[in-house]
Formats: C-alpha cells, sequence, structure tokens
C-alpha cells in the first residue's frame, strides 16, 4: 500500500520575529502540521535565493520564508532589502516556469504565535492538494540516472 | 567495384540498420541549433550545412557524465560504477574535420590507462563521413594537413555526387564493411561523378608554427600577450573543439551520498590551474592562451604525434570576440625569422 | 570627415599627448562583416581602428579586466548608449573611477553612426535614451508569448533551452556586471551551483545569473550573442529589468550616481504577494 504523500515545507525564518512567532506557537501548545522544517536565520535580510533554490532541489515541495513586519526589523533594515529580493526572484521563477504557490513569503511577528501556526496548516494543505513539487525532482532524477549520451 | 548510396534509399536504409540494433544519428537542426541527433528518415537530417555548431565529441565524452554513484553510512561506502550504455549507433553525415577529431583523441584516452567511457561508446559506434561539397571562411583544414575528403576516423566515406542523388561509397575500416553488408541490397553498383571539393586555402603554415612553438625562448616572447588581449576567458572555443578534452572530477550530493561526475573543463578559465593554496601557476589570459596553442600543436604533438587540432574553425566562428586558433597561427607563422 | 576618420584622428590624438595609456575599439574581424576588440597603446596602431554599423559589442567589458586600471592611468574606449550605461552603472558600484574613463561615443541608428558628444562619463545624459530603450521587437515578441504561457508550459520552454547550456560561461565573461573575482558558481565551499551541464545545473546557474543581474543590467545583448548554443538569455534578462522597473520604478545607468536598485529601498515598495 503506498503512502500519501506528505509535502516536505522548508522555511527560512528570521529569528527575532518569525521564530519567536513560532516559539510562541509551540508554547501556547497551538498544534500545527509537522510538514515544516524550520531553518532560523538572523535577519530575512541574511536570506539568498540560493538557500531557496537548494531547497527546492532537495526535495522541498514548497519553501517559505519569513520574517518581521516592516518597521519592525531587529536589524532596522534587512526585511526591507528582502522584500526587494523577493519581488525580483518571484518574477524569475515565474517567467521560467516555477509556479508562485511554491515559494510563500509572510511576515509573521513574535506575537503572532497563531499566525504562524494558521499559516502553516494552510500552507501544507495547499501543497497536499498541490503534490509534490515533481517538475524540479524530475530534473534530479534524471541526474542520478546513466547518461544518455 | 565502387557503389552508390542513392538518398532515396536511405529511409528503407536507416530503417535496416535500426532493425539491426542501431540508432541512427545525423546532423539535425532542433532548438535553434545545430548538432547530431537521433533521426528516423532522411527527411529529419540537415545535410545542407557547411558543419554543426556542436560537435559529435558529446556523443562520446559527454558534456556531463556520472562515473560512481555513492552511499555512506556509519560502517561502510557502498558504491554502484555506473557505466556507460551499450547502444550501437550509427553517425551519419559526420564532416571529415569531426571525425578526425574523435581519432585524434583516441590515443589519449588509451594512454595510461583504457578509458573504458570513451572506448565503449567507440566501439559501439560507426563513423560515416560525408565529404564536404562547401566550406565557409573558418574552415581551416588543409592548414592542418587534413582535407574535406581526410577518411581519417572514418568507417565509411561517403562523396556527394554531381546531381546531389546519393553518394560514392569507400569503404574505411572493418567495421564500415560490416554497416554496409547490413544494406547491401539496397546499394548500387556503379561510380558516379561526385561533387568538387571546395577549395580551402591554407591560412598559415603549420611546420612554421610548429617550429617557433618548439622553440624555448618564444615561451616568454611578449607575442602571446598581445595576440589574447581580447580573449575574454571564455569557454566557447574549447567546448566547441572536436579534440578538447580536459575535464574536472566533481562529487555532488550531501553527507550521505552523491555521485561523482565528470564533467568538461577548459584551460581557458580562471580557475582551471588554481591550487588549493590559492597559488595560480596561469593567472592570466595571455599563459591561459599561450597554453592552448601550445598543448595542441606542441606537447600533445610531442606526446601522440599528432596535432591537437582537426582544422574545424568553429573556436573562430564561435568565439563572442572573433579569435581562436587561426589568427594566432597566421600570427605566428608570419612572425620575422 | 567621417566619424571613423574622426574618431581615428581623435584616438591617435589622445595617445600620442599621453592622456591615455590604451584605447579599446574595434577593428576588422576575420570576415568582412565581423568585427573585433582592437586595443592600440600607439597612434599608429589608432589608424587601425574601424568604426561602422557593424560594431555593436559592448566593449566596457574590458575595463573591469582586473588589473587594468590599477596604475590610476585613463582608458578610452568607443562605446554606444548601452556600453555608457554599463560605465555607468559600474561607477555607481565603484568598480571604476570616473576620471580614469575616457568615452569615445557613438550611436548606431539603421545603418548610420553618429559621434556622441562628450568625453567624460558625466557629459553623457541618456536617461531619456534609456527609458525608451526598447529591445529588438522579436524579444518583446517573444517575452510577451511565454507570459501568455502556463506555468508548466514555460517550464518546458525553459527547460528545453536550458538543457543546451554547456556551462562555458561566455555570458559571464562578456558581461560588463560579471566582475566577481570569484562567481558564486566557482565557489565549492560549499557548491552552490552545480558545474554539471545536466539540465538541473543549467537551470540553476542562469537562474541565479539572471538574479544577480537583476537591475544591472545594461541590456547590451552581449550575452545572448556571445551563447554559442544559441540560448535567448536576453529574454530573462529583459524580464528581471522589466520587473525592477514596474516595481521600483528604476532604471539602471541613467547616471553614475544612482544606488543599486537592491542594495536600497522605500518604505513604500510594494508587497503585494506577502501572507
Amino acid at each position: 500500500m503506498s503512502e500519501p504523500f506528505e509535502p516536505k515545507i522548508v522555511a527560512f525564518v528570521c529569528t527575532y520575529c518569525t521564530y519567536a512567532g513560532a516559539d510562541l506557537a509551540g508554547t501556547s501548545r497551538l498544534k500545527y502540521a509537522p510538514n515544516v522544517r524550520i531553518v532560523r536565520l538572523p535577519c530575512t535580510g541574511r536570506i539568498s535565493p540560493m538557500f531557496i533554490l537548494k531547497a527546492l532541489q532537495k526535495g522541498a515541495d514548497t519553501v517559505l520564508v519569513s520574517g518581521c513586519h516592516p518597521g519592525d526589523c531587529h536589524f532596522t533594515a534587512g526585511n526591507y532589502h528582502a522584500r526587494r529580493r523577493w519581488t525580483v526572484f518571484r518574477a524569475l521563477l515565474a517567467f521560467t516556469g516555477i509556479p508562485e504557490e511554491r515559494i510563500r513569503f509572510s511576515w509573521v511577528s513574535a506575537a503572532e504565535g497563531a499566525k504562524f501556526a494558521e499559516m502553516i496548516n494552510d500552507i501544507t494543505d495547499e501543497t497536499r492538494k498541490l503534490g509534490p513539487f515533481t517538475q524540479y525532482q524530475e530534473l534530479q532524477k534524471v541526474i542520478e540516472t546513466q547518461s544518455s549520451y | 567495384m565502387t557503389r552508390i548510396l542513392l538518398r532515396n534509399k536511405l529511409d528503407e536504409c536507416i530503417a535496416a540498420w535500426q532493425k539491426a540494433g542501431f540508432s541512427v544519428l545525423a546532423p539535425v537542426r532542433r532548438h535553434e541549433m545545430s548538432s547530431f541527433g537521433e533521426v528516423q528518415k532522411v527527411a529529419d537530417m540537415a545535410l545542407d550545412l557547411v558543419l554543426t555548431e556542436r560537435t559529435i565529441k558529446d556523443k562520446f565524452f559527454p558534456q556531463t557524465e556520472p562515473l560512481i554513484k555513492y552511499k555512506i553510512s556509519k560502517q561502510q561506502i557502498d558504491s554502484e560504477t555506473m557505466t556507460p550504455p551499450d547502444q550501437k549507433r550509427v553517425f551519419f553525415g559526420v564532416r571529415p574535420c569531426d571525425a578526425s577529431g574523435l581519432a585524434i583523441d583516441d590515443p589519449l584516452f588509451g594512454w595510461d590507462y583504457k578509458d573504458d567511457y570513451w572506448f565503449r561508446r567507440r566501439d559501439n559506434s560507426v563513423i560515416v563521413t560525408i565529404a564536404c561539397a562547401k566550406a565557409d571562411d573558418f574552415c581551416m583544414c588543409t592548414s592542418v594537413k587534413l582535407s574535406p575528403e581526410s577518411t581519417k576516423g572514418a568507417d565509411v566515406m561517403l562523396r556527394p555526387l554531381l546531381e546531389g542523388s546519393g553518394w560514392q561509397i569507400e569503404v574505411c575500416t572493418e567495421r564500415g564493411k560490416a554497416l554496409l553488408e547490413i544494406v547491401s541490397s539496397l546499394l548500387l553498383e556503379g561510380n558516379g561523378h561526385t561533387f568538387p571539393l571546395p577549395q580551402v586555402a591554407e591560412k598559415f603554415d603549420v611546420e612554421k608554427v610548429m617550429e617557433w612553438l618548439a622553440s624555448k625562448e618564444n615561451f616568454e616572447s611578449q607575442f602571446w600577450k598581445d595576440i589574447s588581449l581580447r580573449c575574454v576567458g571564455c569557454g566557447s572555443c574549447t567546448f566547441l573543439c572536436p579534440t578538447c578534452h580536459c575535464f574536472d572530477i566533481q562529487d555532488e550530493g550531501d553527507t550521505y551520498q552523491g555521485i561523482r561526475r565528470k564533467n568538461w573543463d577548459s584551460c581557458s578559465f580562471a580557475n582551471f590551474t588554481m591550487h588549493t593554496s590559492g597559488h595560480n601557476p596561469r593567472n592570466t589570459q595571455s599563459t591561459r592562451w599561450r597554453q592552448r596553442i601550445m598543448h595542441k600543436f606542441n606537447y600533445y604533438r610531442g606526446k601522440f604525434g599528432v596535432n591537437s587540432c582537426s582544422g574545424c574553425g568553429r573556436c573562430t566562428r564561435q568565439c563572442p570576440v572573433d579569435m581562436g586558433i587561426t589568427e594566432t597561427l597566421q600570427a605566428i607563422s608570419n612572425l620575422p625569422r | 570627415m567621417g566619424i571613423q576618420e574622426q574618431y581615428r584622428s581623435e584616438a591617435a590624438a589622445l595617445l600620442s599627448s599621453g592622456e591615455v595609456k590604451l584605447i579599446i575599439g574595434f577593428g576588422a574581424g576575420s570576415t568582412a562583416d565581423r568585427r573585433r576588440p582592437l586595443f592600440a597603446r600607439t597612434p599608429d596602431e589608432a589608424q587601425k581602428f574601424v568604426l561602422d554599423a557593424a560594431c555593436i559589442a559592448n566593449l566596457s567589458t574590458y575595463l573591469v579586466t582586473e588589473g587594468l586600471l590599477s596604475d590610476g592611468k585613463k582608458v578610452a574606449v568607443f562605446l554606444k548608449p548601452d556600453g555608457i550605461r554599463s560605465v555607468n552603472i559600474l561607477i555607481s558600484e565603484a568598480q571604476l573611477k570616473p576620471e580614469q574613463v575616457v568615452i569615445l561615443g557613438y550611436a548606431i541608428d539603421n545603418a548610420e553612426v553618429t559621434p556622441l558628444e562628450g568625453r567624460k562619463i558625466s557629459d553623457f545624459s541618456i536617461s531619456e535614451q534609456i527609458r525608451s530603450l526598447t529591445p529588438p521587437p522579436h524579444i518583446l515578441q517573444e517575452a510577451e508569448r511565454i507570459e501568455e504561457m502556463s506555468a508548466t508550459e514555460r517550464f518546458e520552454f525553459w527547460k528545453e533551452h536550458f538543457a543546451k547550456c554547456i556551462k562555458c560561461y561566455a555570458c559571464r565573461q562578456v558581461c560588463p556586471m560579471c566582475y566577481c573575482r570569484r562567481c558564486i558558481v566557482d565557489v565549492n565551499q560549499p557548491q552552490w551551483i552545480s558545474t554539471s551541464s545536466h539540465t538541473l545545473g543549467n537551470f540553476e546557474w542562469n537562474l541565479v545569473r539572471a538574479f544577480h543581474l537583476a537591475g544591472r543590467c545594461a541590456a547590451c545583448g552581449a550575452c545572448d550573442r556571445a551563447c554559442p548554443v544559441n540560448i535567448p538569455l536576453r529574454l530573462v534578462n529583459y524580464r528581471m529589468g522589466k520587473e525592477v522597473s514596474d516595481a521600483f520604478d528604476y532604471c539602471a545607468g541613467e547616471n553614475s550616481n544612482q544606488k543599486p536598485v537592491l542594495a536600497s529601498f522605500k518604505q513604500d515598495d510594494p508587497e503585494t504577494f506577502i501572507l
């Protein structure tokens, strides 16, 4: 019997807002889908598009990037830079055919534990419906086979 | 007795070869690029080109190739050698320069050990060369002592008939003979008049060039700096060259598993000779350009008795800044002695 | 006096007066329709310069050759508006000192070549010219065609093209904006981008290069022309330029004082997609 598809979600989050928010979700005993793997960074300004591409290459079905609300960045302006970067990167991915639903961005503050939990649950459900991110992973499979010519 | 292959029999030949287990590859135009690809009939082929933009090199020495698959666990490392496919292939419509490229590289891949990846593919392939009916300004086969009808590397040589109805056949090797046996009923006896060969003027005196390169004091000549000023250091010339063969071994994977791959590499790249200490013996484009020319016309010749150049001219044709071997060798052969 | 003769004598004068140590221009190529970059260090060599409608390469890429300008001397270079744009961008990214670059500017309109007034980078005001600089019609048409496609169709389109990539890096080497001492693809601790030219590795490389050029590309088309396997690189770089222009009202290279677009921000930048 084949196992039902369980999405792999990778979340790159900033330490001072979203990670704290996720922590709050935990201490408040809010249940959220265990499919998410959280990678903590000091600030969204540190998040390079390389991380997102690597996550997809390694088998993530959806990638979430989340940080402090504009104006609340612990490092003052990191999230402003991140926002510009995401706008551009998202356009690039869309233009080259990587569906927009596979990369998500959010602002989640340290007080928004409920928002975090709800968001993870929503994203996991949507990804379950979308199915595994095969188009990228198919390219990966080709690599692992014997070369044709 | 010479035989003729008629163009209108080619579809049947392809079918016969396929039935005998061969995959038939020929020049094709696909995705805005001309290269060699699998064909089912003559209508798929692009036989009117001077030559294809890509060589057949990547069908014997792929630009990326998995060698070993490995898995690392606490106790051991499990590895699986990934072998090249055993598919028999016919390469139909290869240009003499591209065929000679394979023959030039054979001694290298069989030098200190026999490179199974190369030879398995070589042994399974039959090269059917078609002599050139036209050349362009970049061709320079005659300058490196080859020609538009050179049989070097060919198993069968076809010469286009004047009327364009087919080709006159010359069998070059046992392998070629065996291939033609399969379709012998489809061939005609006869001579036919062949299309005249294009005139490919000699662009440089290769003997003079080799003499100059062999002289040790020219190694440090200012010539190298002057001639390579505009080279941007991309890998186009090396990757499109029928004879260039440098490669890099890369392990791709993560902590627990991965694949070891053999990838094309280029001596024009700045990091080609970068040591882990950070020292780079060839850290200027002029030293890298010098290495390319010396390798092709001196070092390779010294080791294997043949220049590592088939005169196809792709290096200049595709160079983004119009460089290539021809200009440099012309300049060397014109230097005052 | 035709523009070629005019610039030849100007070039010779710049060299004989010692104002510049080197001039980068064009010379005859290996065939009648080709032009190649030519480097002149003496007035005699300057007489070999050719300037006509076939001189389309962006020569500003040679200005960032390692060590070229480290002696503080000046270099002159033949540039079209896209090359001038490149120089503006390079100056704004602190890769060039404006006083070291003398520009012999020219514009090609149909088959006519006209000189541009000015010699220092600050003499050229090309903002309007750049803003109206649309890429060739076939690029615009292709870009629109891709926008109409579904995500799967787009992926297939780019998969077909990127599968051809041989990782020769000609696109990177001819680009004036790719001046990193160590390109990200050459970094192996860790290996962010696969150097292998399988489709995935090619996808990664081309995507990342396009991203690194977002808001910095001068739309000169050198990458597209250099690609030996005919990948339509201009398309993706054009799309990035368009995004930056639409989202941030930014056009790279209008002058040498702009702040690079991804190194700056506005508090009210658009955020239509953030949860």
